[in-house]
């Protein structure tokens, strides 16, 4: 069940997975535009966000494909594998799953509000935002499973890369840290051009 | 009772080596010092890898669908093997 949960590629892989993720990614697209959860690059995730269908559509499916090639390239220099584009596609797009969750998280305005009352309280910066009790809790309590979803997707993101790669080791673990740290350093640029 | 061939030297965890064979149907006895073939020395789970693989023609995908597994775990798999086999080889 574990192993199923956070590294489901053992079993699925190739065009199966390729299709799944295709099919969650545009579904937590279409999620994210209704609820105004906006996925500027690889991980990071804005509440309140207003960005057009298009935008939202276009944004995720470009963090998906920008990681997967890098981690392509990073396979093709590392590993001594015959790598598969689809293996490393398709898992990279499954991982991507959890954000079907977190984009759901932003039906709840109690997260936007709680961010613009510390905004107002602690930096006098906005109007002025008074928030009760119950939406502070549900505010934390949704912080922390965006957290929890956030180190699931990454946990997801690395077993993809460690079957479809086939790759061990500190060679493993720092292709991947570079390969996030650039495609977060890629997105965010590109994300800049695309706000419509 | 299906006895498994010890390979590896209880005591001191030296690879261990073929000393006598026997025939059965003539009660003749070979002596000397002989090395274990490579695919003898690899672990049970290994050689029913190997057997599975070539049951499916060599054909990574036919065996991924038979164990339910994806098919780069399978080709990870057989890297790992090939790459032990090698390093068995270098042992000799």
């Amino acid at each position: 069940m574990f192993e199923k949960v956070f590294n489901p590629f053992k079993y699925v892989a190739g065009m199966r997975s390729l299709i799944l993720g295709l099919a969650f990614i545009l579904a937590t697209s279409i999620l994210g535009y209704f609820s105004q959860t906006y996925f500027p690059d690889v991980i990071s995730v804005k509440i309140g966000a207003d960005r057009s269908f298009f935008n939202s559509i276009i944004q995720n499916f470009l963090n998906w494909f920008v990681v997967s090639t890098l981690f392509y390239l990073a396979s093709i220099i590392l590993s001594k594998s015959k790598i598969r584009i689809i293996d490393i596609f398709g898992t990279q797009a499954l991982a991507r799953f959890p954000y079907l969750f977190m984009a759901l998280t932003g039906f709840s305005e109690s997260m936007d509000a709680f961010g613009n009352h510390l905004l107002w309280k602690y930096l006098q910066s906005g109007e002025p935002v008074e928030i009760s009790m119950i939406q502070k809790v549900m505010a934390i309590s949704l912080m922390f499973v965006s957290a929890l979803l956030t180190v699931w997707m990454v946990i997801l993101m690395y077993n993809a890369f460690k079957v479809s790669a086939n790759l061990k080791g500190p060679k493993l673990i720092w292709a991947f840290i570079t390969v996030m740290i650039l495609s977060m350093v890629i997105l965010s640029n590109i994300s800049k051009y695309l706000i419509f | 009772m299906n006895k498994k061939l010890p390979i590896i030297c209880p005591s001191c965890s030296t690879d261990l080596k073929v000393k006598s064979l026997y025939c059965d149907s003539c009660d003749t006895t070979i002596s000397g010092q002989f090395n274990l073939p490579v695919l003898l020395r690899l672990e049970k789970k290994d050689l029913d890898f190997i057997l599975d693989f070539i049951r499916c023609s060599g054909s990574l995908k036919i065996m991924a669908s038979k164990l339910n597994l994806s098919y780069p775990t399978v080709r990870n798999m057989l890297d790992d093997l090939i790459h032990k086999l090698e390093s068995l080889d270098q042992d000799v």
